[in-house]
């Protein structure tokens, strides 16, 4: 995901979803890189997440999901959560972010 | 829902726990017969305590937590509903009555008729119908056909081959109507049991959940493939060989193939190990780390037992019982009590704090159970396992003792942890 085309308030939303962890490996969403797109939509009065799992029939999956919708929530009560599933393009290793790695590890 | 979410998938744990807490009690129930019955290792296989105790294991304690972990890991696998909670039940309850009959009768068995063990070979044969129908039909719901499926249905059809066959010789000790050996109809039974069912099973579970937990991806999964071929041709092979034509070129051949297909999911694994992003592995992860290096170790075993090389001809029983040891107490026992930390604790932490996430501060899985006593048994069972090894190798039954105290230990420890996140109360705040 790049950083730089994100508004303050997408970063913002970013930054809290830094709270939802995978509970398997203790590593929260954004590090492990299963958020891929951010989108504020003031005009539709929407918060519009794209973000995939480590691996398809994840046991957590919806958790995961439920969680950053409740986190996101409680940030814009007024506003719809979107969060949507994808599995293009599929997930891997190296978008774990280097705070992730260390992380998985400790 | 979304495609690929499995949460709700999830069979109520109602179902899916009292399997967990048969399983830990019929391993601590073995481990302390065993203790008892150490004077039996240092004789012939085909011994009535000896029987009884593999039974609890294979059936009590490992199938019991496999049909309790497959129950909640086939919407995690296959992406689907299971077909019916209520058969689920109803196969636990026939399982559970038909178990304990058969334990009774095998430890009390004359090699004569038992109505006994013929009552539970039926029920026993009943359960598995009904699991196999469950499991079948919930298989056939799914949309992918993957290898990992594959395995795992395939598995279910050597279950029920190897119970018919099992069933076959409590009938056959009473109206003796097979002619030839028994042994040659127990080594069939036993090696339909632990190749087609154990291990067809644990490389279908392993290889969809090992690379889960491990965090690797892109792994080379033709050898699974070639696995899956290698090792049905030749326990088809073997099993007809045991029966029919047991010449030793005939039984090498088929045993080479099994042995070569798990040659390949063991380097499966090890590339899986070694590519991992997850360097540091929990408790869990040792032991089933632990389980696949025994597992190897075992297959060298199964070698020396085929071959009947004449070098080791005055100790070949103690052989043959160290290799199923080192199979059912060693490989399946590591796996089992590694892949609970793996399974249970996120079955209750769904069910507890599902709806809380975000909500409330609430705990991670990990914190269930108790790390500490999860390493000590990691460490007890490990000593155990080897002790015991020796022992049987050089029939020292004090040695055995020791060693099946350390095996009560690990299942003392196992037991309080099982128990911990069974009964773990909710603290979210």
């Amino acid at each position: 995901m790049n950083l730089d085309s994100l508004t303050s308030k997408e970063k913002e939303i970013l930054e809290k979803l830094k709270l939802v962890m995978d509970p398997e490996v203790a590593v929260n969403v954004v590090d492990l890189g299963l958020i891929y797109e951010v989108h504020y939509q003031e005009e539709l009065n929407r918060i519009h997440i794209v973000m995939t799992l480590s691996t398809r029939g994840c046991p957590l999956g919806d958790t995961i999901m439920r969680n950053i919708e409740v986190v996101v929530t409680d940030m814009f009560p007024n506003m719809d959560v979107y969060v949507e599933l994808t599995w293009e393009p599929e997930w891997s290793p190296e978008l774990i972010t280097e705070d992730g790695r260390n992380a998985i590890d400790q | 829902m979304q495609a690929g979410l499995s949460t709700k998938n999830a069979p109520s744990p109602k179902i899916v726990l009292p399997h967990y807490i048969f399983g830990a009690i019929s391993f601590l129930v073995a481990t302390v017969l065993l203790f008892f019955v150490s004077s039996d290792f240092v004789g012939h296989y085909l011994s009535p305590k000896l029987l009884s105790i593999t039974h609890i294991l294979v059936l009590g304690w490992i199938t019991m937590i496999i049909f309790g972990a497959l129950y909640q890991l086939i919407p995690v696998v296959m992406e689907v509903k299971l077909f019916s909670e209520k058969l689920a039940m109803s196969t636990f309850i026939i399982f559970g009555i038909g178990l304990i009959t058969l334990s009774v009768s095998f430890w009390t068995f004359n090699f004569g008729r038992s109505i006994g063990l013929e009552s539970a070979g039926y029920l026993i044969l009943v359960s598995m119908i009904l699991f196999a129908f469950n499991t079948i039909l919930s298989a056939a719901k799914t949309e992918r056909k993957t290898i990992e499926n594959t395995f795992i249905v395939t598995s279910i059809f050597w279950l029920m081959l190897t119970i018919c066959i099992g069933i076959l010789m409590v009938l056959n000790f009473a109206f003796h109507f097979i002619p030839g050996s028994h042994l040659q109809l127990l080594k069939m039974h036993a090696h339909l049991g632990i190749i087609g069912w154990f291990l067809l099973l644990v490389i279908g579970v392993a290889s969809k959940l090992m690379p889960m937990f491990l965090i690797v991806h892109k792994l080379p999964r033709r050898l699974l493939n070639y696995a899956y071929y290698l090792i049905n041709a030749g326990l088809a092979l073997l099993a007809f060989g045991y029966y029919f034509y047991s010449e030793k070129w005939f039984l090498s051949l088929a045993s080479f193939m099994v042995i070569i297909g798990i040659a390949m999911f063991l380097r499966f694994n090890y590339i899986a190990f070694s590519k991992r992003i997850r360097k540091k592995l929990d408790v869990g992860m040792k032991l089933s780390a632990t389980g696949f290096v025994l597992l190897a170790i075992s297959i060298l075993f199964g070698i020396f037992s085929v071959l009947s090389i004449d070098f080791f001809a005055s100790i070949q029983t103690r052989i043959e019982i160290a290799y199923g040891v080192l199979i059912i107490l060693g490989f399946l026992t590591s796996l089992v009590l590694g892949q609970t930390y793996k399974t249970l604790p996120f079955i209750i932490w769904l069910q507890k704090y599902q709806s809380k996430v975000g909500k409330v501060k609430v705990p991670l899985p990990v914190e269930l159970y108790s790390d500490k006593i999860a390493n000590y048994h990691f460490y007890t069972f490990i000593l155990g396992i080897l002790l015991l090894i020796v022992g049987i190798l050089y029939a020292n039954i004090l040695i055995i003792k020791t060693s099946s105290i350390l095996l009560i230990i690990t299942a003392l420890l196992y037991n309080y942890n099982v128990f911990k996140i069974i009964f773990h109360k909710n603290s979210g705040k």
